[in-house]
């Protein structure tokens, strides 16, 4: 069955989904929206429950999710279930790959940090060498960042720092820095170390996503419609122009599959699902390079000590809690000398308490020690960036079908020395802080978490100004066929530090305002 | 994404007001529309019944999973790891023991393999030292088996490699959680109130009912 014709196909719903209904539709466009998952009810679909009363006591079913470190009882039922849509991967090369099919996707459920990209990332080849430039450069996305940042009302503090570009942000007042973290800041700033905030979506009552700050725009023009539990199983091209006309989709439910037709086709299905759709449709790769340069952020280490005069409860008023945030600050001058190129940021937390896997100890012993560390802690994490390599890479592998019968994704993501010694690097800074401020070492690790981890999976469509060496233009327009644009995080040519989410939002905004622009001059 | 913030980032989202929402409406009659002879007028409204939850946490009669050697095993070492303290119950008080029965007789092969044999390598050790099961070894004795055992775990995935060690590790894991994590903890009036995970913590949350999930034969 054919439904009406559109002029846009919108596949997928989160933020950059959401941004190009938005844009093109209060442009006049009709656009149809085919989102894999249905419609979750926040008030209808969950309750509060104690933990002792869920099936599983707050283990969750064994099994149901290995790869979503995030993932517990309560909240195992909004993530895509690997058993239903699985992947493969090298069997000693894990990858978290972390999904939400709701309507609205993982906009649902970020964690609001909201940070640009600087040109240390657009520049990347000219900066580092380490991956290759963006055809773009920040100031191209500036005025595209501010009206994302107006949108979702971004809480930030302005420093005028190159490496962490200031924003179009709200009025936001931060309470007085304990004393710890102003010692923490002190030592930082004596050693060149920037530190600052973060930076936040407010958006609106807590919810900052594509279903109450981008959907209910675009569908209050009448123009858009929605069709949720529809999986889309492949882009389908004109014989005659190889222009994009469409794709065929299938209902989740009774899996009749059907036709959707349009002038112009875009994709937001959350990076690795567009690529996946993009190779099982055949299309958008004469350049080859179509589901490599898959990167995300590192996200590990943990040290943490605990500082003397608060131990067992003693801390006086004003001496913990809060914490500081360290946006990059290794390799931004070329006469710094280190056994990595990139950097990372790093977040400082007071107050916290020990946890009990950091004693050799059990039963009443261990409780003593717990006491006596509550709130006495201090603790360091890094968020780092991976370099855009491209042997990290997915394809297809016809061997495994979803519950649908559509070919999965094999993943492919190695680190190098690179990124262990950017996380060596973040768990020595943290030491030689802790140990400078005088307070006693807990435990430290460079451990970091596997790719996709970060739930920030980038690149594998990436944009550039080469057809040769790129999928996309700096449009987020197919070299190949130019009715098909990616407007999700598969466009990106590095990623940075820093989360992508902002960045995310800029491109689509910029891309669907491009498209809307070539639809009205008839370009397209 | 730190799991914390994750969690606050769910717990902070509100009923969404979705315009799409609106047009959900179920489709009525007209007034006054015919019904056919014997059918049922769809129900507009039906009471809420107030249904108390009731008290099921008594444990089994047996296990199910481990043989009685293996969990008498299982009950003292939950005993000497999680004992009842600071007016908490302890992991045998919780039920705990019990409860591990179930999980990891419903856990893949190799959380049960662990479990096991780790159970056994207990009682062998027991046996060899003290001419026991370890069942029956009190407090000084378990400690001498179980001390060595204990290792610092500085990153949660990073569980030791030799088996014995990583199943002491696991096992004093899940004893806190299941103990934790239980109605009688809850109930024990020194409930921390946290929100409850797979973690260390107890207490109450939001909890997604499966939504819109495929019916499959």
């Amino acid at each position: 069955m054919a439904v009406k014709p559109y002029d846009v196909l919108i596949v997928g719903s989160g933020h950059s989904g959401g941004m190009a209904a938005k844009i093109l539709t209060e442009k006049g466009i009709s656009c149809l929206m085919l989102n894999a998952g249905p419609q979750a009810d926040f008030a209808r679909d969950r309750v509060t429950k104690p933990v002792y009363e869920l099936p599983y006591r707050g283990f969750g079913e064994p099994g149901r999710h290995p790869h979503i470190y995030q993932a517990n009882e309560f909240n195992a039922n909004q993530w895509v279930d690997e058993r239903e849509v699985p992947y493969t991967y090298p069997a000693d090369l894990p990858y978290n790959w972390v999904r939400v099919r709701l309507l609205g996707g993982r906009s649902l459920f970020w964690a609001r940090e909201s940070f640009r990209l600087s040109d240390y990332e657009f520049k990347a080849a000219e900066i580092d060498g380490g991956g290759d430039s963006w055809p773009i450069s920040h100031a191209d996305l500036d005025p595209y960042y501010s009206r994302v940042e107006g949108i979702f009302r971004v809480a930030g503090r302005k420093e005028g720092w190159p490496q962490f570009p200031d924003g179009n942000f709200v009025d936001t007042s931060y309470p007085p820095d304990s004393q710890t973290i102003q010692k923490v800041i002190e030592l930082a700033t004596a050693r060149g170390i920037g530190c600052s905030k973060g930076r936040v979506s407010m958006g609106e009552n807590g919810l900052a996503s594509s279903i109450n700050l981008l959907l209910p725009d675009a569908l209050a023009t009448g123009r858009l419609d929605i069709v949720p539990n529809a999986i889309v199983r492949e882009i389908t091209t004109d014989k005659n122009t190889g222009l994009a006309n469409g794709a065929y989709f299938i209902d989740r439910h009774s899996r009749r599959e059907m036709h959707a037709q349009a002038r112009v086709v875009i994709l937001a299905a959350g990076c690795l699902e567009t690529t996946r759709l993009l190779l099982n449709s055949g299309i958008a790769n004469s350049s080859g390079v179509l589901g490599h340069y898959l990167v995300d952020q590192i996200y590990g280490i943990n040290v943490v000590a605990s500082v003397p005069e608060a131990r067992d409860g003693k801390a006086p008023q004003g001496l913990m809690g809060g914490n500081t945030f360290m946006p990059r600050f290794r390799t931004l001058k070329t006469t710094e000398k280190h056994n990595f190129i990139k950097g990372y940021c790093m977040r400082i937390s007071s107050g916290g308490g020990a946890n009990p896997e950091l004693f050799a100890e059990y039963g009443e012993e261990l409780q003593k020690k717990l006491d006596s560390y509550a709130g006495s802690c201090v603790s360091a994490g890094m968020y780092g960036e991976r370099v855009a390599r491209f042997e990290n890479h997915v394809r297809i592998n016809h061997d495994v079908k979803d519950a649908w019968g559509i070919p999965v994704l094999h993943i492919e993501a190695k680190d190098s020395d690179n990124e262990r010694n950017l996380a060596k690097d973040a768990a020595d800074t943290a030491e030689e802080l802790f140990h400078a401020a005088g307070w006693e070492m807990v435990s430290r690790t460079e451990r970091y978490n596997p790719p996709g981890y970060s739930i920030h999976e980038l690149g594998t469509a990436r944009m550039g100004d080469n057809p040769k060496t790129s999928v996309l233009n700096k449009f987020n327009q197919s070299h190949d066929i130019k009715n098909l644009f990616v407007v999700d995080g598969a466009a990106f040519v590095t990623c940075g530090w820093q989360n992508p989410t902002m960045t995310i939002l800029a491109l689509a905004m910029r891309a669907s305002e491009y498209c809307a622009e070539q639809m009205r001059t008839a370009a397209l | 994404m730190k799991r914390r913030r994750f969690l606050q980032a769910v717990a902070a989202a509100p009923a969404a007001p979705l315009a799409a929402q609106q047009a959900a409406a179920p489709p009525q009659a007209a007034p006054g529309a015919r019904q056919p002879a014997g059918s049922f007028r769809g129900a507009q409204s039906a009471p809420q019944l107030e249904i108390a939850a009731a008290d099921l946490s008594a444990p089994p009669a047996a296990p199910t999973f481990f043989t009685p050697v293996q969990f008498a095993a299982l009950r003292r070492l939950g005993n000497l790891l999680q004992p009842a303290m600071k007016g908490h119950p302890g992991a045998l008080e919780a039920g705990a023991p019990e409860f591990l029965d179930f999980i990891v007789g419903i856990s893949p092969v190799d959380r049960q393999k662990l479990y096991r044999d780790g159970l056994d390598a207990l009682n062998a050790r027991a046996k060899k030292q003290f001419q026991k099961s370890f069942a029956d070894l009190d407090d000084r004795q378990a400690d001498a088996i179980v001390r060595p055992q204990l290792v610092v775990i500085a990153w949660s995935e990073d569980l030791p490699r030799d088996p014995l060690k990583h199943f002491v590790a696991q096992a004093h894991r899940d004893f806190r959680t299941a103990t934790q994590n239980s109605r009688e903890w809850a109930t024990s009036g020194a409930s921390s109130g946290r929100r409850g995970g797979r973690g260390f913590g107890g207490g109450s949350g939001l909890y997604w009912l499966p939504i819109d999930p495929v019916v499959r034969g």
